[in-house]
């Protein structure tokens, strides 16, 4: 009966109650398991009693069933959900402060254009740009601005919403 | 009625029918140590020599009854010493709620005299915990750690109390017990799947794990076993769960089960597994486990599932409900060949002991077996004597055998004891421990002493770290590095500074009087028997090896 024993990237949405270290029961129970956190992102939801957990998470078929019915085990967690790529919405945000001198400001512009980043900030010699799009896209974007010089990045983990 | 937060705990434990509490004292738990003196004639307190000794305690009482075990502890260290036993407690699935002091409210988080982030410390060891910041929530907090501990599969639960909570007034109003979360319950079609894997079994094997225990299931097990006429073995921690009289009993499976066990996994066609986790211990090497039959897998927690080992179908269910679905869905079995097969393997491969001089631990056991009609609760330390008593004591009925499974905490045995006593005042309660688990935890015979408790202390003692040694031996070419003791203790003077009474065995000649002396006391009394250094636990599986091929002398 089993299964894939490719590691693959899933995404788990999770919905705890807002009890005060509720991430941490969280966490601690991947690092303890030896589950591999790629990315997490972790929010209130419309009601404040509850938080929604975005964790991307390696493994194979199996890992991700133990993940699933360990956290599922938490006294704060309600519900937890391993989103399928293609029945869900799944992107990112990026903050990226690029080099910037009269020469390739242009340029900058052209690529923030193509992208469709937004321009949040011009200095004299810096611009922060932002993005919000899938894994690829964002590498992408953060691969062309490279020549330009990169000088700082921030960027969320996924956020996902099955459709 | 207005009530301090203290005076609530109390009100709250009695709501709950906690009648014994175990604990130490301290300033973060000075209100609660004032109203445990104004309910004292209702919470029976027991205070140990040390904080560990208290959550064994705790843990013993729980086990030998079903019912939650409570101990308490001050904030800082004494919540840190409960750590090990709460962890014991994890690793066994056993229902126990702790309560800690902690500094006042706004103290915390500020490196405060005796502050310790004891939600976070226990985080990974309890099912779950809570630190109770607001009186407010004071009362169905402890509602709650009791339903979280004692539901489906249970396991300890901690909840911290800031000492101006327990000095707070705030109104209270009894409740009865919140009712238990629902369990699961397999569905049709996995049921009708597992009746035909029953029914068109030829050589079934049925094993029993802890949690045929937890859920009361031992007279299914029974029933279960004799409709699908098949051989029963028993994990660590579900010994008693069945009849070890029976002659359908193989013993234990695993690292130290017998050849019968491993004989039948290697030629049964269906492993019948009820609540059980498939620990390291029992699987020896995972794939090399139940090659040659289908695995059908019964246990509460879904998370057992695929976990260790895959399966062939799982029903996820409570295990009593569960057998007692299936024995409806099957007709009687007869499996007279496969049966003689397991009677003619008992025969050909009985448990056995040899030893170059002085008492065998098998003799000892086997009186004691004798001489308390297999009726008596035992708990262990953790070691060689620890799989001696699996091994050599028939346990009737679950409840009876208390041992530090998962975790393998020694030092758990004397305080688990004291906690059965207390429990099971109408049982005889032994523990069984080695020299090196007695130093560990030896300061709690002085609380045996002092609450008259009539716990017999059954020492092997061979100054060596045995089960260490033995590893050594086999894996490390006799290098015995730190293992052996010679500490010289006499523990006969020690367990009489304690106002204990000991005796000594030192000949086979000796056993049994020296038993029948010290049960006849129904006093604290440590019986300090003497036993060859080299006596080993066999059969042994080596570890990369496979669980159908112990060996059976080294």
């Amino acid at each position: 009966m089993y299964d894939d024993k490719t590691e693959k990237e899933y995404v788990l949405s999770i919905l705890a109650r807002n009890n005060p270290g509720v991430l941490l029961r969280i966490s601690g129970l991947f690092s303890r398991r030896c589950y591999n956190i790629l990315s997490i992102v972790a929010c209130q939801t419309e009601d404040t009693d509850y938080s929604r957990i975005l964790i991307v998470v390696s493994g194979d078929d199996r890992i991700i069933r133990q993940v699933d019915k360990q956290v599922s085990k938490l006294v704060d967690v309600e519900e937890v959900t391993v989103l399928q790529r293609d029945k869900a919405v799944i992107r990112e945000h990026l903050l990226m402060k690029v080099n910037r001198t009269p020469q390739i400001s242009e340029k900058l512009v052209e690529l923030a254009n193509v992208f469709r980043a937004n321009i949040l900030d011009v200095e004299p010699d810096s611009m922060i740009l932002e993005l919000t799009g899938d894994a690829a896209t964002i590498n992408s974007f953060i691969e062309l601005a490279q020549p330009y010089g990169v000088l700082k990045i921030l960027r969320t983990g996924a956020m996902a919403m099955q459709k | 009625m207005l009530l301090t937060g203290a005076q609530i705990i109390m009100e709250c434990l009695l709501e709950q029918k906690v009648d014994t509490v175990f604990g130490y004292p301290g300033g973060a738990v000075l209100n609660i140590y004032d109203a445990l003196y104004e309910y004292r004639d209702r919470i029976n307190h027991i205070r140990t020599a040390h904080e560990q000794g208290a959550a064994h305690a705790a843990d013993g009482y729980a086990r030998s009854t079903g019912k939650a075990g409570v101990c308490i502890a001050t904030s800082g260290p004494g919540a840190t010493n409960l750590v090990t036993g709460i962890a014991t407690a994890y690793m066994d699935s056993v229902p126990v709620v702790a309560i800690t002091g902690n500094v006042n409210v706004d103290l915390l988080g500020l490196d405060s005299f005796q502050e310790v982030d004891i939600t976070g410390i226990t985080m990974p060891v309890t099912k779950h915990n809570f630190l109770v910041k607001h009186i407010e929530d004071l009362a169905d907090t402890l509602r709650q750690a009791f339903q979280i501990a004692q539901s489906g599969r249970p396991g300890p639960v901690l909840v911290d109390i800031p000492k101006d909570v327990t000095a707070k007034k705030y109104e209270y109003q009894k409740k009865e017990p919140l009712p238990f979360f629902p369990v699961p319950y397999p569905k049709d079609e996995y049921l009708q799947r597992a009746a035909e894997l029953l029914n068109g079994s030829k050589r079934p094997f049925l094993y029993l794990g802890g949690g045929v225990v937890a859920s009361g299931a031992d007279k299914e097990a029974a029933a279960f076993a004799e409709k699908l006429d098949a051989p029963v073995s028993a994990s660590l921690m579900a010994q008693g769960a069945f009849d070890a009289h029976d002659s359908r009993f193989m013993g234990m499976l695993g690292m130290h089960g017998t050849k019968t066990s491993a004989e039948a996994i290697k030629n049964c066609d269906l492993f019948v597994a009820v609540g059980t986790r498939f620990s390291d211990r029992v699987l020896c090497n995972a794939g090399l486990f139940a090659r040659h039959c289908q695995i059908l897998q019964i246990d509460i927690d879904a998370a057992e599932f695929n976990k260790n080992i895959d399966v062939d179908l799982r029903l996820e269910g409570d295990a009593r409900q569960v057998l007692k679905t299936l024995l409806s869905l099957f007709p009687q079995k007869d499996h007279a060949q496969w049966m003689a097969k397991i009677h003619a393997w008992q025969k050909e491969y009985p448990l056995t002991q040899t030893a170059k001089e002085g008492v065998l631990p098998k003799d000892v056991l086997e009186t004691l077996d004798r001489l308390t009609d297999s009726d008596a609760i035992l708990t262990t330390e953790v070691g060689q004597h620890q799989m001696w008593t699996a091994q050599f004591y028939k346990f009737r009925r679950p409840r009876q055998f208390l041992t530090s499974g998962g975790l393998g905490t020694m030092g758990y045995g004397l305080g688990a004891a004291m906690g059965a006593q207390i429990a099971n005042p109408q049982k005889r309660v032994i523990n069984v421990a080695g020299d090196g688990g007695l130093h560990m935890n030896c300061n709690e015979l002085a609380t045996a002493a002092h609450y008259h408790l009539p716990v017999v202390e059954l020492l092997f003692n061979n100054s060596v770290l045995g089960m260490v040694r033995q590893w050594q031996k086999l894996f490390y070419d006799s290098r015995f590095s730190q293992t052996t003791l010679d500490t010289n203790t006499d523990f006969c003077k020690l367990a009489e500074a304690f106002g204990v009474k000991a005796y000594r065995i030192r000949t086979k000649e000796e056993i049994e009087p020296v038993l029948r002396k010290a049960l006849a006391l129904h006093a604290p009394v440590l019986v300090d028997c003497w036993i060859d250094k080299d006596v080993n636990v066999l059969p042994m599986v080596p570890a990369g090896a496979s669980v159908e091929d112990p060996m059976l002398e080294m």
